[in-house]
């Protein structure tokens, strides 16, 4: 294999890849980049077994020539120290061959590198994806539908299959669900193109999920996603992220959202944020990190917070309507502020039932079907 | 060792209970491969993985083909969906299966089929072995877990009972001693490797290593020492043997030469002549026969079990050793 390519493209390639590179990698060639040529481009693969990242720079394109030069082959060189050779080559242009002993050479200018390759047969193989079992989403609109679930994901351990966003496809709908059994963010959309797929079950680790969102840019160009048994595929024009799924069932969360409501508060998102935060300033260092809401008459709400070492604190907050019975609830105010903020729309309805139950946030125009769920905390 | 046949030379039984659930597609969760070192029980678990993930599979053969990626990523350690979970240090950690059951939470990388092997398990802490526990108890499907260990005793009866047992047995010394003299190794040598009930591999890698030379040396020497009253072991013990034995292996591998000594004696003293090891060295056993009495050979082996135990418990080396020798000094 040889290649003659210009350094940025390439730089910029390992450096995605790199980011699914483990420092502690489990099976001894992960700790590696694979490095692919055929006559189109070369392809860059990373991978920690859980993530695994391709970045294909192409020959040519948009009229820029990005490699002068190939001859086909592959191979998987040590992660640890290319991006250092690459960054501090003294010339644009690189040269990398290969010889049959999987020796790299690195010329660029009067610069020499000799790396120790390994034979790409080493190295995991990837599942070779169908692209008929896949759908496109807008890249801003997944990264958007990544945060407004994916902090609701758990982080304890003892329920794995809920460290994971569940995906499911029905009737032209996607729904995202993420709970942590404590709370619940679900998000739907309405999809035009899918060709009668469909699927459940699907259930993306949450921290795959967020190093996705941190890769992608926020654009409006198209991301294609495929789902296989093992594995889910997000592929954008250059750059494809592939990440194990959960084992397992996840619970049917359907059943958990209640469908009416005893009480209705319909405020101003932002206000009640920042009134919800200031309450939970001396709630903080407490275990729970509990406030308390009380309706009152006048359309009043009072947010109270109170911990016997520190203090007490006391805000009212005035609200658009509130509709239903009398109500006192208690709740850990971290998750109601991420659950607002994921909202993110100016006004918000809260729907309560009773002060034992959990309750439901939506936002007040209903065009983009979100849900948070939060169960109350039980005080006395 | 490459494949089942060759495997079965030595372990007919373990092989063709293993050959048998493979043929007839009746695969246990667990496996508990237990028996004592030298016996075979990586290879078979490596054969067990290489059949398992292998790509070119005949329905009617346990054997794997050997010759596809997979096979050959086994080999070299790269397979992503084969896990080996080995002691970091003195013990198997917590760490290390939450780790394992991390992994399999999420699906396999390459198929959904996964194997993890977990060597010398017996040296899982308490909370390891109850965190794997949990997953034995409730396997996910097409997971294959591998216990390899010497000691079945040392493992917790909970984890026992939940795992198919599969015995290895003990190489007779005599088969593995021609083994080894096949290999070229001098007839003193192979005696003494087929003694320990070291495999042919440690055996000849051994053979070619100066510190076991050395060590073989320095131990012959401290047994002049402390069998000759006039002689100071004490001082040779910190003089030359603690510097050349370091670490807790290698300590471990300093009293097992020794043990080999004292149970020549016992041997000399009840005229069994043909279980003598070292029969190079004839002659300072006969004249130390005459130092050390039948009784006092064996309170000394006693005392060379008690100070591998001890060293295993982390009694600190250099005390223990002490406390030997000035058992040993005659």
């Amino acid at each position: 294999m040889k290649i003659l390519i210009e350094r940025e493209p390439l730089m910029a390639s390992i450096q995605n890849v790199m980011k699914a590179i483990s420092s502690k990698p489990t099976i001894p060639i992960l700790s590696g980049i694979k490095l692919e040529a055929n006559q189109q481009e070369v392809t860059l693969t990373g991978s920690n077994s859980d993530i695994t990242i391709e970045s294909i720079i192409p020959s040519e394109e948009d009229g820029v020539v990005n490699i002068h030069e190939i001859v086909p082959g592959s191979v998987v060189i040590q992660a640890k120290f290319l991006p250092e050779i690459i960054r501090k080559l003294p010339e644009n242009q690189v040269e990398l061959s290969v010889d049959d002993d999987m020796n790299v050479l690195i010329k660029s200018g009067h610069a020499e590198f000799k790396l120790n390759g390994q034979d790409t047969e080493e190295y995991p193989q990837l599942p070779v994806l169908q692209t008929d079992n896949s759908f496109h989403l807008q890249i801003d609109l997944l990264k958007m539908l990544i945060r407004q679930t994916n902090f609701a994901v758990s982080v304890s351990e003892t329920r794995p299959i809920l460290t994971g966003v569940h995906l499911k496809l029905e009737n032209e709908q996607l729904e995202l669900v993420a709970t942590d059994s404590h709370r619940l963010a679900s998000r739907k959309i309405n999809m035009t193109d899918t060709d009668g797929l469909t699927f459940n079950n699907v259930v993306i680790p949450g921290k795959s999920l967020s190093e996705l969102n941190k890769i992608l840019d926020d654009t409006q160009e198209p991301i294609q996603i495929s789902v296989t048994d093992n594995q889910i595929l997000f592929r954008t024009k250059h750059l494809y992220f592939l990440s194990r799924l959960l084992d397992g069932n996840y619970p049917e969360t359907s059943r958990l959202i209640p469908n009416q409501s005893k009480t209705v508060v319909n405020v101003n998102s932002k206000d009640l944020i920042e009134s919800i935060d200031r309450a939970s300033l001396l709630a903080k260092d407490n275990r729970n990190n509990i406030v308390k809401l009380v309706t009152q008459g006048q359309n009043i709400l009072q947010i109270t917070s109170h911990s016997p070492e520190i203090g007490y604190v006391e805000e009212t907050l005035e609200t658009n309507a509130i509709e239903g019975e009398e109500l006192k609830i208690s709740f850990n105010a971290k998750y109601m502020i991420d659950a607002l903020k994921a909202i993110g729309t100016d006004q918000v309805s809260i729907n309560f039932t009773g002060a034992m139950r959990p309750f439901i946030m939506q936002p007040d125009e209903d065009d983009e079907p979100i849900l948070q769920l939060i169960t109350p905390v039980r005080t006395y | 060792m490459t494949s089942w046949t060759e495997l079965k030379q030595s372990q007919p039984v373990a092989v063709k209970m293993l050959n048998n659930s493979i043929t007839r597609q009746r695969i246990a969760h667990a496996y508990l491969f237990h028996g004592p070192p030298g016996t075979g029980k990586q290879e078979a678990s490596l054969l067990f993985a290489k059949r398992y993930f292998c790509e070119e599979l005949h329905d009617t053969s346990a054997e794997s083909c050997n010759a596809c990626p997979t096979c050959k990523r086994i080999e070299s350690g790269n397979h992503p969906d084969l896990h080996w979970i080995e002691p970091e240090g003195q013990s198997i950690k917590k760490e290390q299966i939450e780790y394992l059951q991390k992994e399999f939470t999420y699906t396999g990388l390459e198929s959904n089929k996964k194997v993890y092997v977990v060597r010398e398990a017996e040296k899982m802490t308490i909370n390891a072995a109850n965190r794997l526990l949990k997953f034995l108890e409730e396997p996910s499907r097409e997971t294959v877990a591998i216990l390899i260990t010497e000691h079945i005793s040392q493992m917790l009866d909970t984890i026992v009972s939940r795992c198919q047992r599969i015995q290895f047995h003990t190489l007779s010394n005599q088969k593995l001693y021609e083994q080894l003299l096949n290999q070229g190794l001098p007839e003193s040598t192979a005696n003494m490797f087929a003694s320990m009930k070291l495999d042919v591999q440690q055996s000849l890698e051994l053979n070619e290593d100066d510190w076991f030379a050395e060590a073989r040396k320095i131990v012959i020497q401290l047994m002049d020492k402390v069998m000759n009253p006039s002689e100071d072991g004490y001082l040779y013990l910190h003089q030359m043997y603690l510097k050349h034995f370091q670490g807790r292996e290698q300590l471990d591998f300093g009293l097992d030469l020794l043990l080999i000594w004292f149970q020549d004696l016992v041997s000399l003293h009840l005229d069994k002549n043909e279980s003598i090891v070292l029969t190079d060295q004839m002659d300072r056993l006969e004249q130390f026969h005459y130092v050390v009495s039948l009784s006092e050979a064996k309170t000394l082996i006693y005392e060379i079990l008690n100070t591998k135990r001890k060293l295993a418990q982390n009694v600190h080396p250099t005390l223990a050793m002490e406390y030997l020798i000035l058992q040993l000094q005659r």
